[in-house]
């Protein structure tokens, strides 16, 4: 069973201080939302208001059709799994998968058919006589999404779930959860600062800044499309970079661009009605920049520190004015530090935003 | 490395010979008064009188204890101890547990406020309310019964301080787990909260405990009538003079056998007490 959640102008105030600014959001059964943002950007309070745990200042929060922002958690129709767990230490795997089922008077046989189905699901069948410190973090983390599973729930909540898990077990973990989402179809909503996780997860990503959410799309859509330069500098790693712009020409083609450093580029953009350059800022991903042949000549950069990550390697290059610039070079490249390369932009990877942060796309977009 | 090694590093009492001196030391003078009151409740009262010393030459004797048995009021004493102090003891678990919860966990009106006034119990001594307390339980006729002897041991500060903070370390994603799985209030206090709390209960009821059975002060003026003493007023009230020319030995076989519970109390919670004195218990 997968419902619909209509989040709808939902603010929050703890006193003077406003936490989320009027957020409308709809999440379609069955997908697999991710909220995504820094520390302290309103995604957990936000995720915490559907499942209940916090109230609601302003604006309505409805699972399926039912408005449910003035019912208690437990009856929302939804299970949450904790960054920390938060296992009842005192009972077995078995008592705490079973106790929400207890609460709703459940009859004991079909408790028990929901556990061990649960259980099974999970492969953790062999530890429902253990108590939770006996049971290790990944162990931890499949018990807590068992007994998120046996209630059947209208919607999954994660709230930054495998920020306990080492490195390979995170991955293994999130593997994992893409599979159970596929199997049970349900509506799932999944909090995490990590970008990795938000892309490999997500059918669609919700990023959120400073109260507001800054853009909702496809990982691909907001990795490729950012709508503001937050999105843009946000998603990716390396980090976008970023040109100052100091002077534009509106061309047939699009927008020509003069930036600090680069000169004079030739982009894709037709800016929105009312485009100023002043405090404008051109963004290029490290990946999207041109590594000339030998030979061709390009603008200049001189390699700083080159980070080598295997299958690719990432040169941190300063150009001739000083300006920094990050370049992504094919993992084989024999560039060492101080060598220079010649690089060049394609106008329709380029990126315009305003001074607000607004993003300026290519022609249609 | 660093952390096995300090794993397996040996107790440093254990190997410093001053320091197990010095343990040695504290040890005998700590248990000489008790050994000596043992020996006194097995010597008779003419070689009393001879001199305390004679503690330590035969003969012995039990007839002390068989005098408890055939004429002493201390088996009706003992009952009364042990009345007030398991009445206490599960009233201020029950209270405390009660008010720690709520007060931990609970939104309600002063509630800050109302915390701060109980911790002010914790500086009130005893001494400065019990005039008006004495009036108090006066009018109510509560003197020489048993519910007189508990009520004012029911009313713990500390044991409201310790649960409250107990609770208050205990992750608040649990209640919210326990709301998300449909659990009342009171289904998360008694289910998932309180079983919890079990090492602070354990060193809240030894303390009730040893507190209770040890009171003097309150039953010495709310219980005047001889049927109603606890031990340690009644054993106070056997010393028949300041020298206690008389029934020494008598005196110190009922002050033993007053001590055996606490004792036994001890042996069954050791493990608890000791964590409690070094404040683990409330980590």
């Amino acid at each position: 069973m997968s419902a619909s959640i209509k989040i709808s102008n939902v603010t929050k105030h703890y006193g003077a201080l406003t936490v989320l600014d009027d957020i409308s959001l709809a999440i379609q059964p069955g997908e697999f939302v991710v909220f995504l943002g820094p520390s302290g950007c309103g995604k957990s309070t936000l995720l915490r208001m559907i499942a209940g745990l916090e109230d609601v200042s302003a604006g309505t929060i409805s699972v399926g059709d039912a408005r449910v922002d003035t019912l208690p958690p437990g009856q929302r129709g939804v299970a949450m799994v904790f960054q920390s767990y938060a296992l009842y230490p005192h009972m077995t795997v078995a008592q705490n998968m079973s106790f929400g089922l207890e609460n709703i008077k459940m009859p004991k046989e079909e408790i028990k058919r929901r556990v061990k189905a649960a259980a099974e699901t999970l492969e953790i069948g062999h530890l429902l006589e253990r108590k939770p410190q006996k049971l290790s973090g990944g162990q931890r983390q499949r018990v807590a999404i068992g007994r998120a599973i046996v209630k059947e729930p209208k919607a999954f909540l994660f709230d930054e779930p495998l920020s306990n898990l080492d490195a390979a077990l995170r991955g293994r973990t999130r593997l994992e959860l893409a599979q159970l989402h596929a199997r049970l179809g349900s509506t799932m909503i999944f909090v995490t600062h990590d970008q990795v996780e938000a892309m490999t997860l997500a059918d669609r990503i919700v990023i959120m800044h400073d109260r507001r959410i800054e853009q909702i799309g496809t990982p691909m859509e907001v990795y490729q499309k950012p709508a503001t330069r937050f999105v843009a500098s946000f998603i990716g790693s390396p980090a976008m970079n970023f040109l100052p712009v100091t002077a534009v020409q509106n061309n047939p083609g699009g927008l020509a661009v003069t930036t600090v450093g680069i000169g004079t580029l030739q982009t894709a953009i037709h800016p929105q009605a009312g485009f100023s350059p002043r405090g404008a800022t051109l963004g290029i991903r490290a990946e999207d920049i041109v590594v000339l042949p030998q030979g061709q000549t390009g603008t200049p950069l001189k390699a700083e520190v080159i980070e080598r990550l295997g299958d690719r390697s990432l040169v941190y290059g300063v150009l001739e004015d000083g300006t920094k610039l990050t370049v992504e070079v094919d993992g084989r490249s024999a560039l060492v530090i101080g060598d220079s390369l010649h690089i060049s932009f394609d106008p329709a990877t380029l990126h315009l935003f305003d001074e607000s942060g607004q993003a300026h796309r290519t022609g249609g977009d | 490395m660093a952390a096995n090694n300090k794993t397996y590093k040996p107790d440093a009492l254990t190997t410093n010979p001053t320091l197990l001196w010095i343990a040695g030391v504290l040890s005998v003078v700590m248990m000489a008064p008790v050994a000596w009151l043992v020996g006194l409740s097995i010597k008779n009262n003419q070689e009393l009188m001879l001199g305390t010393d004679s503690v330590f030459r035969l003969p012995y004797t039990a007839v002390n204890y068989l005098n408890i048995l055939q004429t002493s009021r201390v088996f009706g004493w003992f009952f009364n101890s042990l009345v007030v102090a398991s009445g206490q003891t599960l009233g201020v678990l029950v209270l405390s547990s009660l008010a720690g919860y709520a007060f931990a966990r609970l939104e309600f009106p002063f509630r800050r406020t109302l915390f701060v006034i109980v911790l002010f119990g914790l500086a009130v001594p005893e001494q400065a309310v019990i005039i008006a307390r004495h009036q108090m339980f006066n009018w109510f006729g509560l003197h020489n019964t048993y519910l007189g002897l508990m009520l004012p041991g029911l009313s713990s500060a500390f044991g409201v301080f310790l649960m409250t903070q107990f609770f208050r370390a205990i992750p608040k994603e649990i209640d919210e787990a326990a709301l998300l799985d449909n659990a009342s209030q009171f289904r998360i206090f008694w289910k998932i909260m309180l079983p919890l709390t079990l090492p602070a209960q354990a060193t809240l009821g030894i303390f009730t405990f040893l507190h209770g059975w040890n009171d003097y002060w309150w039953p010495l003026i709310s219980a005047t009538k001889k049927d109603m003493f606890t031990l340690t007023v009644g054993i106070a009230s056997s010393q028949t003079n300041f020298a206690q020319s008389e029934g020494l030995g008598f005196l110190a076989s009922q002050a033993v056998f007053a001590s055996l519970p606490v004792l036994v109390v001890y042996l069954i919670f050791q493990r608890h007490i000791v964590t409690a004195v070094s404040g683990g218990a409330v980590k």
